[in-house]
């Protein structure tokens, strides 16, 4: 168990039960208060038990000892028979670590007077710092009023203030008002939530008394691990986990004469809106800047389009070298299908790579893939994708996105219409223009943070060597005027192709 | 008719087998923890006792022992139940006759008890 510096008077340190459930605690800001009593309310089905369980078994394998007290139908033989295909579920732990008992007949018999000697008993003779009650509705339906059942709740809260339990009271119910909510020390929600054909679970704390959590609802999943709440970003993220450092360095982009064009390079620790049609050379420019990954400097390529070996390939096709870069463990490859994920496990995934292995090159290959699972809720991405770079700046990361622009052709350039501002302090458009009934691509720098660059047009190629650059910007004019001239500066592939041979 | 006392502490598993031994023509009395099953046991003697290992109050490991220091219990046969392997029961409970691992088949018990009584009948002979 934790322990919080002071609690909210400045006096006495307050204790807290961490779930071991990932993601949770963090929610919690750290777990449950020792000696608190949580209801955890959710309609069958949502994962009640599942928590319950998941917290026991990690409270018995950080060596303290607790006890599941049913007042359900289903047996516990049942019940573990449903949670042994879960990872967290180890045997061993029952019965010295965790004991299961049912106080239905108890209740029923000796109401509920009997039911909190039952359980006072149960907490000394376990030495129990946790109990899990899953049936509250029981106790409240045997209730004669109101006030029975807050009697019981007040009873309950002694007991287990007294012996140092933590107490979970596990009940299915709605949204309505119960009178229990205003005694206890803390009220969680798992819901089911359907958006439009996709279902979402999501847990919420509705309150929670003498410590502060991350409000609102976060997505969760019921995995072979048990559950994993993905804390939403930009709950997670409302203050950066550090000052922004703003080194005034600059990063190389892997095209040299991009990089002349940059003033020496990218700002380290900036974010870069790389906009083009498809096929425009996006994710060949984030490759390039990728190759560039050390030990001083790790890499990763977050994309949700192409997959790992094909982007290997690519970028070998364009004489980019990547393997050697990720056998020496200086880069990683991501790969997520933009289809039934959820945006918060996205987000907790990138930060999780990029602190695990202290990236400072981070590519994020179509933005769209984000706007993609956020599709449901488009009103989230503009700040997921703030809070996300603001976290990033901070890491110090230099961070490429790529996105499409809607048009393959012509001086309109449509870019995504929400959160292009939060990612884009530098902002490089690659373009196509059809010259002499050829397409050509061109590439400018629009923006660029607190810098100067140049802001000419230039043209580009992708070869086997690969992005090269037209040495002036005289080789492409009148592009946004629509009516593109070729003029005489030519790429040195042009040059070479047009020599004369045997010279 | 032989008697057979059920201890366990979920309502459902009870009901089950006052159900099924009762259709099988045993007498069942029945108890919700081990200090309950004691009560029954100073008021009853059955002629077998089907023990839950977990239970509130007193488990069934607890009543066993309490049931090995009083000589009138001791030679009434006990099967235990329970969802936990053979081999943690076995670590903390001595002297019963059989184990019954959770869930079971109604057929388990039957020739579960129906054992256990034959093997009394034989050693009384």
């Amino acid at each position: 168990m934790s322990t919080d510096p002071i609690d909210a008077d400045g006096q006495t340190p307050l204790e807290r039960v961490p779930t071991g459930i990932p993601g949770l605690d963090i929610v919690l800001r750290g777990g449950f208060l020792k000696a608190g009593i949580y209801i955890v309310r959710g309609e069958p089905g949502t994962g009640k038990t599942i928590l319950g369980n998941q917290f026991c078994f990690n409270h018995a394998a950080a060596g303290h000892r607790a006890i599941y007290v049913t007042l359900l139908a289903e047996t516990h033989d049942r019940m573990m028979q449903h949670m042994q295909t879960m990872s967290f579920f180890e045997p061993a732990r029952i019965p010295d670590g965790l004991y299961y008992v049912n106080g239905f007949r108890v209740l029923e018999e000796d109401g509920m007077k009997g039911f909190i000697d039952l359980l006072r008993h149960e907490i000394r003779a376990h030495n129990a710092t946790l109990l899990i009650l899953d049936g509250l509705i029981a106790i409240a339906e045997s209730s004669e009023s109101d006030g029975d059942f807050k009697k019981f709740i007040h009873e309950l809260q002694a007991q287990i203030a007294i012996q140092g339990c933590t107490a979970l009271l596990l009940t299915n119910g709605r949204n309505t008002y119960h009178p229990e909510h205003t005694m206890v020390d803390g009220l969680i929600e798992l819901h089911d939530v359907l958006f439009g054909t996709q279902a979402e679970r999501e847990v919420e704390v509705r309150k929670l008394r003498g410590t502060d959590a991350l409000r609102g609802r976060h997505s969760f999943r019921i995995t072979d691990g048990g559950i994993v709440v993905y804390p939403r970003i930009e709950a997670l993220l409302a203050r950066p986990s550090a000052d922004d450092q703003w080194p005034a360095e600059r990063c190389a982009t892997g095209v040299n004469q991009l990089d002349a064009m940059l003033g020496g390079g990218i700002p380290r620790g900036t974010t870069t809106l790389v906009l083009g049609a498809s096929g425009a050379g996006k994710t060949s420019l984030g490759l390039h800047f990728l190759s560039r990954s050390s030990a001083e400097e790790s890499g990763l390529f977050f994309g949700f389009y192409e997959m790992p070996l094909r982007l290997r390939v690519k970028a070998a096709h364009i004489g980019i070298k990547l393997d050697g870069l990720i056998e020496q463990g200086h880069l990683e490859f991501l790969w997520h299908p933009p289809t039934e994920d959820i945006l918060d496990a996205l987000g907790n995934r990138l930060l999780e790579a990029v602190r695990r292995r202290r990236v400072k090159r981070l590519v994020i290959d179509g933005l769209l893939g984000f706007q993609e699972i956020a599709a449901d809720r488009p009103h989230r991405i503009g700040r997921f994708l703030t809070a996300l770079a603001n976290e990033l700046r901070v890491l110090n990361v230099t961070t490429f996105y790529t996105t499409e622009t809607r048009n393959l052709i012509g001086a309109l350039i449509e870019g995504p219409t929400i959160g292009l501002s939060t990612v884009a302090e530098n902002l490089i458009l690659l373009r196509y223009v059809e010259i002499r009934s050829q397409l050509r691509r061109l590439i400018s720098v629009v923006k660029m943070r607190d810098s100067d660059f140049d802001s000419s047009l230039r043209e580009f190629r992708i070869t086997s060597n690969g992005i090269e650059l037209a040495h002036t910007f005289e080789s492409a004019e009148a592009i946004l005027s629509g009516f593109p001239q070729l003029k005489t500066e030519e790429l040195p592939a042009d040059k070479a192709a047009r020599r004369p041979r045997g010279k | 008719m032989s008697t057979v006392l059920v201890v366990d502490d979920e309502f459902g598993i009870v009901d089950v087998l006052e159900t099924i031994l009762t259709d099988e023509g045993y007498r069942v009395l029945t108890a919700c923890n081990g200090k309950q099953g004691l009560v029954r046991l100073s008021a009853e003697k059955p002629d077998v006792i089907l023990l839950d290992f977990m239970m509130p109050i007193l488990g069934g490991g607890e009543m066993l022992l309490a049931m090995a220091a009083e000589p009138a219990y001791q030679r009434i046969p006990v099967i235990m139940m329970s969802s936990l392997r053979e081999d943690v029961i076995a670590e903390r409970c001595k002297g019963y006759a059989a184990f019954l691992h959770k869930p079971f088949r109604v057929s388990a018990v039957l020739s579960a008890v129906a054992r256990v009584l034959d093997r009394m009948a034989n050693d009384a002979a």
